[in-house]
């Protein structure tokens, strides 16, 4: 705070020294000039997520205290939807499932992107064409995507599976064993989504000062040095961002993937928690328990993210210099 | 303007030699990395020239090979249409977004105002907020606002998203203040700032988001399926699942419609991609 | 321009409301009608408070008018399937000639199946008081939608004699003698097989299968590396479900007695659960169904030698693979067992909190449920014309039997040999539904123990029951 004001006080001498003419307009303080901006900048999307994000929520934590019967009745319950929730067996399957699920897929994911990021970094002859070309999976819809890899991933006529007996193995059932399928989830989910953390990465990778490198190859640094010591603490803000969006969109997201991948089968061995309260609110028509679990989730990331924030230091967000 | 004498410097600077071996190397990386990328997509773009029969066979090659699927998305579905509406949809999205956004995120990153913390952490915590969570309830606010079966239903409610927000404060963090601070000092006031310094300098990061927002409702279904009944406000996506019947699916229609409805997508990132790069250099100005 | 949108969208809906208030003396309807405007005024004041910051430019909302709207998944749609065109004029022929002979109007919304069955836009629409005035419902919602309150009774608009008609296809749309629902078509299940597949392993008609064992003989004897031997349902859903009662039924088993006492935990229904779960541990049948579900692909792909399917993929072969030589029989039996098989099929409703219940319930019985001519020719048409049903009218079934409807070889197997031992689709809310679902899914795909599985499905139901309050459940 005490930077925050120094700074202010010296563009303040600053201005009124350089400009006099300024100081005899009549007008706001520069301070509620500020503030005034501020205001006025943020107001649009202030506002709009207000209406279209926060009241929908607060809404949904509301009806998380009542039965919902679908059709437009009410009843207050108090917190009978989250008792409900502490014992039923299948919202904790689902939860230690999405675990699962996460702690796979946002390590692997950020790896993958992060090299995709290093090697669509460098100068290479038609690297327009390599970086689109692992962005491309990002363009095609979830459903479509879905619809592909269900074909690809056929017992019968699958190419994966064409392609292991051709070498001699048995095909599997990729989509079909409890064993396989949330992997399979997990691995669809990378191929969609590596190409646009790796545009991040990159992004991230192409604000570090090159004079940075140069110095470090003077140094006689290897790659790895030069990774450990210049890219990876330069690059903390990006991988805190990647880190963070991809968790949050992996307890969120997924839904079209695993509506034409699985339905949540086999044996639940895909209903992500996210599967299991779309299934109790659109498909049973449980409003208010399917709050009752959304409310408790975004909870859990609430948590999560903060945890995620101290563990990064929040990449760049507290030095705001 | 001082950004094209930053872009010359920075070629200049960048032309450094590799070894051949490694670069050799490098590059069959990235060959074989994007074959495998691609290989899915290309088994949609073949699989979308196969008969109703034939496209469930497992091929890469197509056996019966027929064009009448793209001609069928064409001529008996207003596929036109719905790729206009994808199109408005997603480009005003887009706009109005970016515009918002780096508005917010200037003045979160930038101007100084009481609460400024509490206010990002608040406009951060909606990322947190999942759409099957609250469907029914912003369905209500949408109705409320007569929102329903309207372009306007399918815009508004898509333009607010901290994500875009979040990046471009990122982003100005990291900005030089020397400009701006030049420019206030020279009587400017913060919309001017903001105009003619900010915006421009937010080049990179804009077209990048630019690509991110448009495929994120080119590619939307929940919402529009939700909020529109009119078969006139039909997207895309929605049109692709048109396809699919009660106990059918037309996965070759569904294939070429998604084929058709990936095109412009992946012209368009081709194209960005090198001005994101390039982007990205000219504002190296650290 | 926004409060021009509001403006538009008020009239029909301050009407709608108001015909609902009334209407709230529904079961299942407690006192909450105030909690519920509260709550949308909640949403209402944060938003209107907000509205001048937004764009509104491009705002078309349009009028609805007081037209009743229609949704299906049928029409008005254009496809390259002339059985999906014929369907769809059936609708759109249908609204038009009572547009053309009643005062009060209807709009035909099409909305695709997928996201009409298991989507977010039916469930949204119903859980804000904007469900569509008539609708197409599955057994399985049926109990649902009723202890919603949403189903307008359609008896006051039927004859007797049409009641009839429809003898026991109405049993599980009813409730208290009532009728909320009126069947459309009727779909029993059957096994389908390949007869390229069947001549070239040396089988003839002959050595379709009666039993159980017989069948898994069989499949074992046709499957290889890319062909399945014998498919059933795997993915979750109602869907599954639908196609596994038969073969606990045929044990003698149920979810529930007729008292509605939960009897799930049975021999029957153990030895169902292991017939699945032998047929996929011995690789008979596969994980996942073959062709991504495509029952034309998988067949003519010759991926597939028997699979239990439905009699509405008649139709599509007929479009699709015309010279496809394929065969059906009726699901074989366990020893002992006696031979059932599950009646699907969907059902028009009207909305009873809807812009006039009265009319659309007018309208569902105008199209199906009347002794009028042309009501049973609409079905006639529907069953044997658009599509391949057996029709839920035992006169329907005799004019469109007299029309041609059932001579090919396959329809008229399914409709003397196959519908005849049928039983309706059962209507289990969603609760049991799910303990069912895992239970099948857990022995079938899981391998879990059968016992074990039975006994935690039952449990589950068992309490469910005693707690719910609603029309009865079998």
């Amino acid at each position: 705070m005490s930077s925050v004001a120094a700074q202010e006080n010296r563009r303040a001498t600053v201005a009124t020294t350089r400009t006099p003419a300024s100081s005899d307009r009549p007008r706001l303080s520069r301070k509620h000039r500020e503030w005034l901006a501020a205001g006025l900048f943020l107001a649009p999307d202030v506002l709009g997520l207000l209406i279209f994000v926060a009241i929908p929520m607060v809404f949904s934590i509301v009806l998380s205290f009542f039965q919902v019967s679908g059709f437009g009745s009410y009843e207050w319950i108090g917190l009978g939807n989250y008792r409900r929730m502490m014992n039923d067996p299948l919202f904790w399957d689902s939860m230690k499932i999405t675990g699962e699920y996460v702690v796979i897929l946002v390590p692997v994911l950020f790896c993958v992107s992060l090299g995709l990021g290093l090697l669509v970094k460098q100068k290479l002859p038609g690297m327009g064409a390599y970086r689109t070309a692992l962005f491309l999976p990002y363009v095609i819809s979830l459903v479509v995507v879905g619809v592909l890899w269900k074909f690809m991933l056929d017992e019968q006529t699958g190419v994966v599976n064409r392609a292991m007996r051709a070498a001699g193995f048995d095909g599997k059932s990729w989509l079909g064993s409890p064993s396989l399928a949330l992997g399979c989830l997990i691995a669809v989910t990378v191929w969609v989504m590596m190409g646009y953390y790796m545009i991040i990465f990159l992004a991230g990778l192409q604000e570090i000062p090159k004079e940075f490198y140069e110095a470090a190859k003077l140094d006689g640094a290897g790659p790895w040095t030069t990774f450990r010591t210049i890219t990876w603490p330069l690059l903390r803000p990006t991988s805190f961002f990647v880190l963070l969006m991809s968790t949050v969109a992996a307890i969120t997201g997924g839904l079209d993937l695993i509506f034409v991948l699985t339905n949540g089968g086999p044996a639940n061995g895909t209903s992500l928690a996210i599967f299991y309260i779309y299934q109790q609110a659109f498909g049973f028509g449980e409003y208010g328990y399917a709050s009752a679990m959304g409310s408790f989730l975004v909870l859990i990331m609430v948590v999560l993210s903060a945890v995620i924030f101290k563990l990064t230091r929040g990449g760049r967000f507290d030095d705001g210099e | 303007m001082a950004s094209d004498a930053m872009a010359r410097r920075a070629h200049t600077s960048a032309g450094r030699r590799r070894p051949l071996s490694s670069r050799t190397g490098l590059t069959v990386l990235a060959v074989v990395l994007s074959l495998i990328s691609v290989f899915p997509v290309v088994w949609m773009v073949t699989s979308s020239f196969k008969t109703r029969a034939t496209v469930t066979d497992g091929n890469l090659i197509p056996r019966e090979f027929t064009f009448q699927n793209f001609v069928y998305v064409f001529t008996e579905v207003p596929f036109g249409r719905y790729l206009w509406n994808s199109f408005f949809i997603s480009a005003v999205i887009t706009v109005a977004a970016l515009f918002f956004h780096s508005m917010a995120a200037y003045a979160l990153a930038r101007l100084r105002f009481p609460g400024r913390e509490k206010v990002f952490g608040a406009i951060f915590a909606t990322l947190l907020v999942t759409i099957p969570v609250v469907l029914i309830p912003l369905f209500l606010v949408a109705r409320q606002l007569g929102l329903l079966d309207s372009y306007a239903g399918l815009i508004i409610p898509a333009i607010f998203n901290a994500f875009g927000i979040f990046l471009l404060r990122q982003f100005y963090l990291g900005l030089p203040k020397e400009l701006e601070e030049a420019a206030i000092v020279d009587g400017c006031g913060h919309w001017r700032v903001y105009w003619n310094i900010v915006l421009p300098m937010s080049r990179p990061i804009l077209s990048a988001l630019a690509i991110f927002f448009f495929l994120a409702n080119w590619n939307a279904f929940v919402w529009p399926l939700v909020a529109t009944n009119n078969q006139d406000l039909t997207v895309i996506q929605l049109g692709i699942a048109s396809f699919q019947t009660q106990y059918t699916s037309n996965w070759n229609y569904i294939l070429a419609a998604a084929t058709v409805a990936a095109l412009p997508m992946l012209v368009l990132f081709f194209v960005f991609q090198r001005q994101i790069v390039e982007s990205i250099k000219t504002s190296g100005l650290k | 321009m926004l409060q021009h949108g509001n403006d538009a969208e008020r009239p029909p809906r301050a009407h709608g409301t108001s015909g609902r208030d009334s209407n709230t003396s529904g079961p299942g309807l407690p006192s909450g009608t105030s909690r519920r405007r509260f709550l949308t005024a909640v949403a209402g004041a944060g938003a209107a408070a907000a509205s001048p910051a937004l764009l509104t430019g491009c705002g078309t909302a349009q009028a609805k008018g007081g037209n009743l709207q229609f949704w299906n998944f049928y029409g008005p749609q254009r496809s390259p399937d002339p059985a999906i065109n014929a369907q769809s004029k059936w609708f759109v022929d249908m609204v038009a000639k009572w547009n053309a002979t009643h005062k009060t109007q209807i709009d035909l919304v099409y909305l695709p199946q997928p996201t009409y069955l298991n989507g977010f836009k039916l469930p949204s629409a119903f859980a804000t008081g904007e469900g569509p005035d008539i609708f197409l419902l599955s057994p399985g919602d049926f109990l649902r939608y009723y202890n919603g309150g949403v189903l307008a009774d359609l008896t006051p608009h039927m004859e007797k004699e049409a009641i009839d008609d429809f003898g026991s296809a109405l049993d599980s749309r009813r409730v208290d003698g009532k009728v909320y629902a009126l069947p459309m078509e009727i779909e029993p299940l059957a096994m389908f097989y390949a007869q390229d597949v069947w001549e070239k392993a040396g089988l003839s008609e002959a050595d379709i299968p009666t039993t159980w064992d017989q069948m898994l003989d069989i499949g074992d004897k046709l499957r290889t590396k890319t062909r399945a031997g014998l498919v059933f349902e795997t993915q979750p859903g109602y869907y599954q479900n639908f196609t596994w009662y038969p073969w606990m039924w045929q044990g003698g088993g149920d979810v529930l007695d007729h008292q509605g006492k939960v009897i799930f935990d049975s021999r029957a229904t153990r030895q169902a659960l292991a017939l699945w779960q032998d047929a996929v541990r011995h690789g008979i049948a596969p994980r996942t169904v073959p062709a991504a579900g495509d029952v034309i692909g998988g067949f003519k792909g010759g991926n597939v030698a028997l699979w239990q399917q439905g009699i509405w993929n008649v139709s599509s072969f007929k479009a699709f693979a015309p010279k496809y030589r394929y065969g059906v029989f009726r699901l074989p039996v366990p020893p002992g067992g006696k031979y059932v098989t599950t009646l699907g099929g969907w059902s028009f409703c009207a909305n009873a909190q809807g812009r006039n219940p009265e009319a659309a319930a007018e309208f569902c019985v105008w199209a199906l449920g009347s002794m009028k001519d042309d009501s049973i020719d609409r079905m006639v048409d529907w069953c044997v014309g658009a599509k391949s049903d057996v029709a839920p009218r035992a006169t329907a079934l005799e004019r469109g039997a007299a029309k041609g409807g059932y001579d090919s070889e396959i329809m008229k197997k399914f409709k003397d040999d196959i519908f005849p031992g049928g039983r309706a689709e059962p209507r289990y809310p969603p609760v049991v539904y799910k303990a069912i679902s895992d239970a099948v899914q857990g022995t079938m795909l899981a391998g879990r123990g059968v016992a074990g599985e039975a006994e935690r499905a039952a449990q589950s139901i068992a309490a469910y029951t005693k707690s719910y309050k609603g029309a009865s459940l079998v």
